[in-house]
């Protein structure tokens, strides 16, 4: 018996999953103030008449920290930021409370400047009259080289041992210095509000006796244990649009085709894409607040246009939202809203049709249209709005940048093969969208709760990259900033590379109770070049990543 | 409205090299990928990064003649270097950036107009792919191109020789210390297109204050008279100090300063093979000075304000000198080589290829023409290193040239298909757009 709870923005919805059915949903409305009352809600709804005992597994995607940091909410925090030479240093004021050091490191990870202890001091000391504790330490290049991350850290330890510094390197170690550094700032900033979460999570459950591993649906479509996640509140991030995706990807198990997955909620739909299986990936990482970080998560687009969307006249002019003003009209609710315009003009008896035609009937009258031009008026200005934003997103994708040649020679046309729709709405509008684009489309019975579901099957995922340079004789690792040195290894050869990347994945998946994932790890990156200095070979540099892709569960054989 | 960004094209080609410890290798763009990725250049507002196409074979026949054709001189790196040009050109032109930096290897400016293989690490002219590009799809009449390599543009400058319409200027070593030892003060252009070619060989150890001496003093003021519709900077970055193939001492920041004065359109990527101690901060140097970031925080890192003194700056003034008034008396000279009469004026010479260690034999025809710049036919020879034996010949008729010369060149390629004295016959029409190429063994001709 799987659990999965999502947390959206108008509604959370549970499911419990046991033989590839849905056996109870349950749904609540989101209470942004108490997230945690919001979903132990839903779970005991779900837990009514339940045995505890037969729960495998609890998993919760969370709105708590894309909340936070959207919100730019969380104690005052400071950015201390070595940003060395390049770039002017205003470009890297990223947050309020930004602070800069001296320290300098090259690509190699070769030391140009020292850092200066005199000026550290006195930072250190701005921050005690500041009485700022939380704080974020970056350099450029630190992922080469996080030795003046670390002198800095230890400063700080020793003269204000009541403050709490996270380094940049631990949070990522891919190249891009302001992405790292907003990224280490946002962990530093969320990260009180977000272990305050899991203990009180853990707590209830241990109160409900329930022994099952709990793990957080991340942004990339994955899980992770509960535990872990305490260190890492930035990948949760976006995971409620990653649920959708996966709940796609699970309610289309074993289908291979390229597909363009929408969950029309209440007052937005996200859009992600599915490319011969496997969710297509943001190459930059998720945007917070218009700030790249260093958060591996899905390429979604949230288009402000959902069921519940509220159609209203301003100068007999029509307007399709942004705002949600309750249900769709044919549930009750107050106004007309998108949903009923697809409802009475394609006769699809969603709710009571009587009312949608109802509220319906007060807009087309001022415009002085039939009810029947009035909806189709409605419906193509939505289909329109969901075509585009697909296209757009088609556009993005065809336009990532490639660096090898082969990535270009290779790069093959894409054809849309179908739309998978979720969420409450999917199925008054789907449909016709895909009748409209020319494609097949797929609705579920539970296309409703495919969030949840999706979260409830995700497997936990896991991606482990590691940079090696022999002529500097340093490697780095992550997750968690390890770095070191090779001990003049120079004869080590990429195979070598790739095994200790692989045994690294394999130890932190036993280490997070993830083992028997760890065999579907697959290789993403091989890269290695020669350092040629003269016609002499100096040494090599190697670049190897390796996943565990997200996926499903072994449980999971698909939905009945 | 918000101002318009820098396009950006960074295209490594990192599984491509000419061989495994050649200058032209993997490693060439591994460190300033690092550092412009590290730098988050690409994520800010003021620039907009592009990803490469292939150009398509006519776009090569456009610029190049290929022995015995196209595909057997580029590989598809060089498809993609030359099609990331025509990316960037494209952005421009649809009004989508200001100015665009086309970041990519293999390079090109060795590349003449015959191409029998590899010379100076060149197969095919970016630039003057994208020259012609940009003239047939956007009717583009009058360009500059200033080459800022440290070797001679040799290659442009051959295309570019007989065209008036193209200013091609090139500051570079002295080439009696350096390949590939051409660009004297006296190359100056074909007798029709006099004045519009200007070389200046500098001195070995020029610093900063002298390349930009010869852009405040001679640069600048001819493209200000020349009145270019777009510039083009052939970007070489080996002026620098620590750059393993030449001898200057140009640094980053001066980089950048030439860039920002100049201003060009757009820029393309040429040498450069100190490729930790100098690309990562010259490229980045070009794209800030483009993007009009303030580069005063870019600097390497051993190098200090006021390190290298400039001992040179008295030669460099007097060819500044010379070349300027060349350049502002070129009408009256080319009068003069017009009034002789004669019908064609004929050049023998001879190219060496370095790479793939080929020798061409070459004569060249310009039909001395009174209304255009005239056409020109290339009788070219050599022995491939496939031991194949090549004699070709190729009519080049201009993107802007009179219906005389078209009318002319046309019948010449005609007359020619039935003389058995050469393997290949080429003609390459750009008034019509089209790139005949005749086997006469075969008796096939091919149209692009």
């Amino acid at each position: 018996m799987l659990i999965g709870i999502d947390v959206g923005g108008t509604f959370t919805d549970g499911v419990v999953f046991d033989n590839g059915r849905v056996s109870v949903f349950a749904k609540e409305a989101t209470d942004d103030e108490n997230l945690s009352q919001t979903l132990l809600n839903v779970l005991d709804k779900l837990l009514i008449d339940q045995d505890v005992n037969k729960i495998d597994r609890v998993v919760l995607s969370t709105t708590l920290v894309t909340n936070l940091t959207v919100t730019d909410s969380g104690p005052r925090t400071a950015l201390i930021l070595m940003s060395g030479y390049g770039l002017p240093q205003d470009t890297y004021n990223l947050a309020p409370d930004t602070y800069f050091l001296k320290g300098c490191m090259d690509f190699r990870g070769n030391e140009i400047t020292p850092p200066d202890k005199e000026e550290i001091c006195q930072v250190i000391k701005q921050l005690k009259d500041n009485d700022i504790k939380r704080i974020a330490i970056a350099g450029k290049f630190s992922n080469r080289n996080q030795r003046h991350e670390l002198f800095v850290k230890a400063e700080l330890a020793e003269q204000f041992p009541e403050a709490e510094a996270v380094i940049s390197s631990r949070i990522a170690q891919q190249l891009n210095f302001p992405r790292r550094a907003f990224t280490a700032y946002l962990t530093a900033r969320t990260s009180e509000k977000w272990n305050n979460f899991i203990d009180h999570m853990q707590q209830a459950l241990k109160e409900r006796q329930i022994k099952a591993p709990i793990h957080i649906l991340k942004a990339d479509g994955g899980t992770m244990p509960l535990e872990t996640a305490r260190e890492n509140p930035c990948e949760t991030i976006f995971s409620g649009p990653a649920a959708s995706t996966m709940g796609g990807l699970a309610l289309t198990w074993k289908d291979v085709k390229n597909s363009v997955v929408l969950d029309i909620g209440g007052t937005t739909t996200d859009i992600s894409l599915i490319i011969a299986g496997q969710p297509l990936y943001a190459s930059q990482g998720a945007r917070i607040n218009g700030k790249l970080t260093h958060i591996k998560s899905f390429a979604v687009k949230s288009v402000p246009l959902g069921g519940d969307s509220v159609l209203r006249l301003e100068n007999d002019i029509l307007h399709i939202g942004p705002e949600r003003k309750g249900p769709a009209a044919c549930f009750g609710g107050e106004y007309a809203a998108v949903t009923d315009a697809f409802n009475y003009l394609y006769k699809l008896n969603i709710g009571e049709p009587v009312l949608s035609e109802e509220k319906l009937a007060l807009l087309a009258l001022p415009m002085n249209l039939p009810l029947t031009e009035f909806c189709q008026l409605v419906t193509k200005e939505t289909l329109t709005r969901l075509k585009t934003n697909i296209d757009a997103m088609f556009k993005e994708w065809e336009q990532e940048p490639a660096y090898r040649v082969w990535e270009i020679v290779n790069r093959q046309e894409f054809h849309l093969d179908r739309i998978i729709g979720i969420g409450a709405a999917a199925e008054a509008i789907i449909p016709k969208l895909a009748s409209d684009m020319q494609i097949d489309h797929m609705l579920h019975e539970y296309s409703p709760v495919a969030n949840a579901l999706g979260s409830a099957v995700a497997r936990p995922t896991l991606a482990v990259n590691m940079h090696a340079d022999t002529q500097a004789d340093l490697y780095s690792i992550e997750p968690g900033g390890i770095q070191g040195r090779l001990n003049k290894n120079k004869d080590l050869q990429l195979e070598d590379v790739k095994e200790i990347t692989r045994q690294y994945l394999l130890d932190l998946a036993v280490a997070r109770g993830l083992g028997s994932y760890a065999r579907e790890a697959q290789f993403t990156m091989e890269e290695q070049f020669n350092v040629i200095r003269g016609w002499d070979r100096l040494g090599k540099l190697y670049e190897v990543g390796m996943q565990i892709k997200p996926g499903f569960i072994d449980e999971f054989e698909g939905v009945d | 409205m918000a101002k318009k960004p820098t396009g950006l094209l960074f295209f490594p080609a990192f599984d491509w090299a000419i061989s495994p410890t050649h200058p032209e290798r993997e490693e060439r763009l591994l460190y300033t990928r690092d550092q412009i990725f590290e730098e988050g250049i690409m994520d800010l507002p003021q620039i907009k990064e592009y990803k490469p196409k292939l150009a398509e074979a006519r776009d090569i026949a456009r610029a190049h003649f290929c022995v015995p054709d196209v595909a057997a001189q580029v590989t598809e790196a060089h498809l993609i270097s030359a099609g990331s040009t025509l990316v960037i050109a494209d952005a421009l032109m649809q009004g989508e950036i200001k100015n665009g930096f086309a970041l990519v290897r293999p390079p090109g400016h060795h590349s003449m107009m015959v191409s029998h293989g590899n010379r100076g690490f060149c197969n095919i002219n970016n630039e003057a792919i994208m020259v012609e590009y940009l003239r047939q799809k956007y009717k583009i009449k009058r360009l500059a191109i200033v080459d800022t390599d440290v070797h001679h543009g040799d290659g442009t400058q051959n295309i570019y020789w007989h065209d008036p319409d193209v200013l091609f200027v090139s500051f570079h070593q002295d080439g009696r210390t350096l390949y590939p030892g051409t660009g004297h003060v006296d190359e100056r252009g074909g007798p029709l297109a006099y004045g519009t070619t200007i070389n200046i060989p500098l001195p070995p150890r020029t610093t900063d204050a002298g390349i930009l001496y010869v852009l405040d003093n001679l640069v600048m003021p001819v493209l200000d008279e020349f009145k270019p519709d777009l510039v083009i900077n052939s970007a070489g970055q080996d002026n620098h100090y620590t750059d393993p193939l030449a001898d200057m001492r140009f640094s980053a920041q001066g980089y950048a300063r030439l860039n920002e004065k100049l201003a060009p359109d757009i820029a393309v990527l040429e040498g450069g093979y100190s490729v930790e101690t100098a690309l990562p901060y010259v490229n980045m140097g070009i794209i800030m000075a483009m993007a009009g970031i303030d580069y005063s925080n870019l600097r390497e890192p051993d190098y200090e304000p006021g390190r290298f003194k400039e001992q040179n700056l008295e030669t460099i003034k007097k060819i500044v000198d010379i070349q300027l008034n060349a350049f502002r008396n070129r009408a009256d000279t080319i009068a003069k080589n017009r009034s002789r009469g004669q019908d064609f004026e004929t050049i023998y010479k001879n190219i060496f290829y370095d790479t793939d260690y080929i020798s061409e034999d070459q004569t060249e025809r310009l039909r001395l023409c009174s209304n255009c710049g005239g056409f020109r036919v290339i009788l070219s020879s050599a022995q491939h290193r496939n031991a194949k034996q090549y004699e070709v010949y190729c009519i080049s008729v201009p993107s802007y040239c009179c219906e005389d010369c078209h009318r002319e060149a046309m019948d010449m390629y005609k007359q020619m298909g039935s003389k058995g004295n050469y393997d290949f016959i080429y003609l390459q029409d750009r008034i019509n757009d089209q790139y005949k190429s005749l086997d006469t063994y075969k008796e096939v001709e091919t149209i692009l």
